[in-house]
């Protein structure tokens, strides 16, 4: 009885079934990313990033039809970024979905859409087996197996003494823990020792342990796969604690937000990059203009990284309108999704993260990565990420 | 219909999920035992299933079976987890109140740090790609929603019985209970065992209902979500932790509207609930029902 | 493992330890008035940590509604932190007026505490992060005024190294359990708490307004939590307003390694878990966060009253 008043109730809170129907005008394109739970750092940053592509392609549109941006929050869970990708596809009547924020999450979230069709372009999933989950599945954050082994090699370059190496990952990130397996094969690749090998919580706060064993190890290069604020702060207490050779930070480290976590302490550490404000390219320098303009900050790699997806489905339905010679919005939604994702999977991109394609799979084809070394100005408090060099 | 289900077919299993979830807190709560260890095992039958799904050491197992390996999975993840309720019941039902439900908060989380660090639960990843019984969401209703089926059957049959009777009689006075010869350690430590079990296999059942599992999905809040379920929904009948969980399980998809919003919203009820529902919703009903059957005003005072 | 490094652990363990400690007194106070949990107390030392970061730093970031919004003053860190506890400690009296003691009026279910308090915790922690968005808060080094970040000791081999923020922490938390020793043991408040705690019907009868030391309790309880806060944001940053969680987990484990309700036990809880968390071996450093709950889940098979409880007959 109760639970078919609560149905009913459902029902009539979100009426609607799909059946043939057009794109509705402006084209209504999703992203679902955390904007709450303890994701929703990142999560922020690319919604940031997608509201600043949103802005910057409506300039021209669709060849005139606007785009409209419709968000819905994953949360930090997976069923929250099912309930996110359901709304989008049945409620919303979206083209194509940019999401979500964490790999788990996409492993439960991308085949409820690829089931329906909708083509999903994952902003920030980095783990293996992400754009086999689907034929609709694809996206744009390369998994960083090319560029951490070329931070290691540059770190030698500039001190070729360095022989003892300390490792130290946030073992509860999924990235942080493949990306260290990664290092950790570099590091035996250019034959030198392991002293010592330290994981960490990405909510831990207190590292002391961690960096007396680093001090104990009497290592000359520390390599941290972590995120901004435990990173950050495993190298301020690090450094505080008198630790003077290199330090070089996984992708994580690839973020405007390590400077207040570590401060005058940030100076020097070689970060692998797989974005970067600096890389030249006009779309890249727009990109970073109109960001600068609205968040007064350098955009960080998440929101490069969402406006990318966008930007790939934007330049998707373009291509549709011209392979249908029709407009999108007199085309019905379903063959629009198909044909968007067929679109997303041809041809090349010139994006902020520079000349980028989808393989049949979705995975990415980046070509240029690079390695940083973090500057901090006087007070402290500010800093650039000045490209070394840029892998290709 | 078919539209309907494609569509809020997600959220109707994870209520009924949600509900079997409050069930496997409210069994030891019948013994008027606080366990906050549902989230647990939880986490471990669905690892169970997840490894016998895709495991290669298994393969062998999944080609003889085919979909028979699925009841196999339940099975071995309610057994698992009602061999290990019952070593933790036996050692710590001798606690009583909240010291109970701390030590069941320790073994959540060790539980989750140890499935974070071994190989075979995937590390932090996890494990994905799990084979799906049915293709569509929705499809799961028809596991999750015979099982609590047979869950409410089981609890009204168990309610007047002389187990039931046996595990209220604790709850109301422990001591007295003992005194008038109950077992109350044998009555605690099986109230516990069938929470778990059926907390095992839910979670077993829930693993490709996800598509993937990991260490995030047993967690301290998780069990503070299956408390509210059956205190707010009503820990004194068995409908309790069904609405409970039906509602508050729902409640944040149905204030999605309110973006960034909706988490304080959904605190604030849980607060207003708490204050206003003592004796949670079933109790009120019974007593708005009393109060109307005597035609006095339904809003009459609480005491 | 030679002295050095034996020495190091245990001062790296103290440090730590006596941020648990202060942190998990809060929780104690209130059980020990109220025997109840109060699960928003992670809530309090997130929100301790904004307020100080507020007063000492002020300015916000692009995220939340508060973006880019400037404190109009700034004041010293010491008093920031006193500044920031107190108003934490009146949130804790807000808790206990919104969660705790309409529940109380009408005798409800003690569990159902349990959930309100989680409510409050749930509409804290968004309501900040509504705010201020879930950017990273960090303290510029100046806050603690022109001095060394840390300091070495050498003597042949050994090597002792010791943070700056390790020793203010300590110092800072040393002061306060000095002073709220005083104020419980020496002082007719302390009494007064002493007795409600003992048996609140009888403090009443007694004359003493239990209502209003519960109050004191509460209040007590949040300045504690929030001045835990404040030092950890101040030494570590703040990590998003979600970074009070694992503290308000942890300090659960040290108020029953200590005995439920004790003060000197929380201290003891805090260090011992402070110290037992320091001396994880490298090697099984994945397992840390997992020592304080091994710690407390033996406690409470072997001996469930913890190191310095009391032995009491509790009926639920």
């Amino acid at each position: 009885m109760k639970f078919a008043a609560v149905v009913t109730l459902v029902v009539t809170l979100f009426a609607g079934a799909a059946g043939a129907e057009n794109v509705s005008k402006p084209i209504p394109i999703g992203i679902a990313v955390a904007q709450t739970s303890n994701v929703a750092l990142f999560g922020q940053e690319q919604m940031n990033g997608a509201k600043v592509a949103e802005k910057y392609f409506n300039i021209s549109g669709i060849n005139g039809t606007p785009i409209k941006l419709i968000s819905q929050d994953t949360g930090g869970d997976e069923a929250g970024a099912i309930n996110a990708f359901q709304n989008l596809v049945s409620k919303e009547k979206v083209v194509g979905i940019v999401g979500p924020t964490l790999s788990q999450q996409a492993f439960a979230a991308d085949p409820v859409a690829n089931r329906l069709k909708v083509p999903v372009i994952a902003p920030s999933n980095t783990a293996k087996g992400i754009p086999q989950i689907g034929e609709f599945v694809g996206r744009v954050s390369a998994p960083v197996a090319k560029v951490a082994p070329f931070a290691v090699t540059q770190a030698l370059k500039l001190n070729p003494a360095i022989k003892r190496v300390a490792i130290l990952y946030a073992q509860n990130d999924a990235f942080c823990s493949s990306e260290t397996t990664i290092f950790q094969q570099a590091v035996k690749r250019q034959k030198l020792e392991i002293a010592t090998l330290q994981k960490f919580m990405t909510t831990d706060t207190d590292f002391t342990t961690q960096a007396t064993a680093v001090l104990r190890a009497k290592a000359d290069l520390v390599i941290i796969s972590g995120l901004a604020a435990d990173g950050g702060n495993l190298v301020k207490q690090l450094r505080q604690l008198g630790y003077k050779g290199t330090i070089i930070g996984g992708n994580g480290f690839n973020t405007t937000n390590v400077f207040p976590v570590c401060g005058k302490n940030c100076e020097g550490i070689l970060v692998a990059q797989a974005y970067s404000p600096l890389a030249q390219n006009p779309l890249n320098k727009a990109f970073v203009d109109e960001y600068r303009r609205t968040f007064i900050k350098d955009p960080p790699q998440f929101a490069a990284q969402s406006f990318t997806a966008i930007q790939l489905i934007v330049e998707g339905l373009r291509k549709v309108e011209i392979a249908t010679k029709k407009k999108i919005t007199q085309l019905d939604l379903a063959t629009v999704r198909v044909e968007l994702n067929k679109a997303l999977r041809k041809g090349s991109y010139m994006t902020p993260l520079g000349e980028i394609s989808l393989d049949a799979e979705g995975d990415i084809n980046q070509h240029s990565f690079y390695v940083s070394k973090i500057k901090m100005d006087i007070s402290g408090k500010v800093g650039v990420f000045a490209i070394v060099s840029v892998v290709k | 219909m078919e539209g309907f289900l494609q569509n809020y077919g997600f959220l109707l299993v994870t209520l009924l999920q949600q509900s079997l979830l409050a069930f496997s807190l409210y069994f030891p709560l019948m013994a008027g035992q606080l366990s906050l260890a549902s989230p647990g095992f939880y986490a471990l039958g669905g690892y169970i299933a997840a490894i016998m799904s895709t495991a290669p050491e298994c393969t062998p197992l999944r080609e003889k079976l085919g979909t028979g390996i699925y009841p196999l999975e339940w099975l071995a993840a309610g057994l698992i987890s009602g061999v290990l309720a019952l070593v933790i019941g036996i050692s710590a039902l001798r606690l009583r109140g909240i010291y109970l439900a701390l030590a069941t908060i320790a073994f959540v989380e060790i539980l989750r740090v140890i499935c974070l660090n071994l190989e075979i639960t995937g590390g932090a990843i996890g494990i994905f790609d799990i084979p799906q019984l049915f293709a569509e969401r929705w499809s799961y209703g028809l596991i999750f929603g015979p099982l609590l089926l047979l869950t409410l059957l089981f609890v009204y049959r168990l309610e007047n019985s002389r187990t039931g009777r046996a595990l209220k009689a604790i709850r109301e006075d422990e001591l007295a209970a003992g005194a008038m010869g109950i077992h109350t350690t044998y009555y605690k430590v099986l109230a516990f065992v069938i929470g778990a079990v059926l907390a095992g296999i839910v979670g077993a059942m829930s693993a490709p209902f996800l598509n993937t599992w990991n260490a995030r999905q047993g967690t301290f809040d998780a069990s503070i979500s299956y408390l509210a379920y059956v205190l707010i929904g009503g820990s004194r009948s068995m409908w309790g932790p069904l609405l409970g969980a039906v509602l508050l399980a729902s409640l944040p998809e149905l204030l999605r509207p309110l973006k960034d919003a909706r988490l304080i919203i959904n605190g604030m009820v849980l607060v207003v609930a708490s204050i206003y529902l003592p004796q949670g919703i079933v109790g009120a009903l019974g007593r708005l029902k009393r109060c109307v059957v005597k035609n006095t005003s339904p809003m009459g005072g609480e005491r | 493992m030679y002295t050095g490094e034996y020495l190091q652990n245990i001062l790296n363990g103290i440090s730590i330890g006596s941020v648990y400690a202060i942190f998990a007194l809060g929780y104690t106070l209130v059980f020990s008035i109220l025997g109840i949990i109060n699960f928003a107390h992670g809530a309090v030392f997130t929100l301790g940590a904004y307020l100080t970061y507020s007063l000492a730093v002020g300015h916000f970031g692009i995220g939340g509604l508060l973006a880019d919004m400037q404190v109009p003053f700034r004041l010293s860190f010491p008093l920031s932190l006193l500044l920031g506890s107190l108003l934490s400690g009146v949130f804790g009296v807000l808790i206990e007026r919104c969660a705790f003691r309409p529940l109380r009026l009408r005798g409800a279910d003690p569990l159902l505490a349990l959930v309100s308090s989680l409510g409050v915790a749930l509409v804290t922690i968004n309501v900040i992060q509504y705010l201020v968005g879930s950017e990273i808060y960090s303290f510029p080094s100046e806050v603690y005024g022109d001095i060394r970040p840390a300091f070495t000791f050498q003597r042949g081999d050994t090597t002792i190294v010791l943070r700056t923020v390790q020793l203010i922490i300590f110092a800072v938390n040393m002061t306060v359990l000095v002073l709220l020793r005083y104020l419980i043991s020496c002082t007719r408040v302390g009494k007064a708490l002493r007795a409600v705690a003992e048996n609140s019907s009888t403090a009443s009868l007694l004359g003493i307004n239990v209502d209003r030391f519960i109050l004191y309790t509460f209040f007590l309880s949040g300045f504690l939590g929030g001045m835990a806060g404040g030092l950890v944001g101040t030494s570590f940053g703040i990590a998003g307003p979600y970074f009070g969680v694992s503290y308000g987990l942890k300090g659960l484990a040290v108020i029953v390694l200590g005995g439920l309700g004790s003060i000197p036990g929380a201290v003891l809880g805090g260090m011992v878990i402070g110290l037992a968390e320091a001396f994880v071996p490298s090697d099984y450093s994945a397992y840390k966060e997992a020592v304080a709950f091994a710690y407390l889940f033996t406690m409470l098979l072997i001996c469930p009253r913890g190191l310095l409880g009391r032995a009491t007959i509790e009926k639920v």
